[in-house]
């Protein structure tokens, strides 16, 4: 191993002269002078690797890994929020749906009973018994087709652990490498641009909220304005 | 056999999807009595009051899982018997050996049918009537 610390024989020398002497004091002052040579090659070292890591951050094309840490993975993060935040909406409401339609199932079957013997023939009252029943299984099968809703929400929330996780830690490599977070610039006007005539699907982030409509009545008067 | 449709029921899962899909079944079921508890944590000083006759839980839960629940609910001298049924999507074999071996009753794997449900239910039930009487 080349090793760009010199240590002096003399000094090593001297070290056991001491320690054969017992000379604990003299013994400590050289063990002190020889690690401290160690340790200021250790950080030169390491300053010359942050270095290096600084380097090689900038190298990177136009800053992107910088740009990415800052607005994409956040934007990552807010848009696998949006995904379970609809999910349970859209889940809650096919549930209360559901469970009305059940309830009317269950006051047709209580009328059927109340009416057999009545207004009611035998043959259409069981057929009408049939029905509801199977009305009952439909209404449960939609019930339970919802529970996609857990299983894809522990899904994401596992993935949106794995993504701050990530962000975390390119934040430290950034701030290791000596580079300012704070300082790190919005996307650039026209790349924004690029994206958005590509399409970029519904507007679910506060960034991308804003300067978008949030209504048809808005695009209306918008095109209104437009003299459209 | 003859299962108490009275008994108080705890539903415990972090989704409240899972919760009223649950819910509704055991009410399809006959049940009627339902409590609700979003983890662990909330469930635990629920199930100390000695109220629930049956508890049915999620595995993965902020705080504390149905997992260690469980295990609470099993090392309670008084709490120790009551029946446990764990629905869930975790599915590897060591954890279904691990629930087994910390005293589970049942154990559902998600997605699941009310059919499964309603055939895990009799047969928790039908062994709670075994010890009972043997």
């Amino acid at each position: 191993m080349t090793c760009a610390t010199h240590i002096e024989i003399e000094k090593v020398q001297a070290l056991l002269n001491a320690l054969q002497k017992n000379d604990q004091i003299q013994a400590t002052v050289l063990l002190d002078e020889l690690t401290q040579l160690r340790e200021s090659e250790l950080y030169q070292r390491l300053s010359s690797l942050t270095n290096n890591l600084h380097d090689t951050l900038d190298g990177l094309v136009d800053n992107r890994l910088l740009l990415q840490t800052k607005h994409d993975l956040p934007d990552v993060t807010e848009r696998l929020e949006y995904v379970l935040s609809s999910t349970d909406e859209a889940c809650s409401k096919t549930l209360s749906s559901t469970e009305r339609a059940m309830d009317l199932s269950e006051s047709i079957a209580l009328l059927i009973q109340e009416n057999s013997n009545k207004n009611l023939s035998e043959p259409l009252q069981k057929q009408l018994n049939g029905l509801t029943t199977k009305l009952d299984t439909e209404l449960t099968n939609i019930l339970l087709a919802q529970s996609f809703q857990d299983l894809t929400g522990q899904v994401l929330n596992r993935v949106l652990l794995t993504v701050s996780a990530l962000e975390q830690s390119l934040i430290q490599l950034i701030s290791d490498s000596r580079h300012d977070y704070d300082a790190i610039p919005d996307k650039e006007d026209d790349e924004q641009k690029q994206d958005e005539m590509k399409g970029i699907g519904p507007n679910v982030t506060q960034k991308s909220k804003q300067n978008s409509v949030d209504s048809q009545d808005a695009v209306d008067d918008l095109l209104d304005d437009l003299g459209i | 056999m003859q299962m108490n449709r009275d008994m108080n029921i705890l539903v415990v899962d972090d989704f409240s999807t899972m919760r009223r899909i649950v819910k509704n079944l055991l009410k399809e079921l006959g049940f009627h009595k339902f409590d609700e508890a979003d983890d662990g944590a909330t469930a635990w000083p629920m199930v100390q009051t000695g109220k629930y006759d049956f508890i049915v839980s999620d595995w993965n839960m902020p705080n504390m899982s149905g997992l260690d629940l469980l295990k609470h609910v099993r090392s309670d001298a008084n709490l120790q018997n009551t029946p446990f049924l764990l629905i869930t999507a975790e599915a590897k074999r060591s954890q279904i050996l691990e629930a087994a071996q910390a005293g589970v009753d049942g154990y559902i794997v998600k997605p699941f049918t009310a059919a499964t449900l309603n055939a895990k239910i009799h047969k928790i039930f039908e062994r709670v009537a075994e010890r009972q009487n043997g």
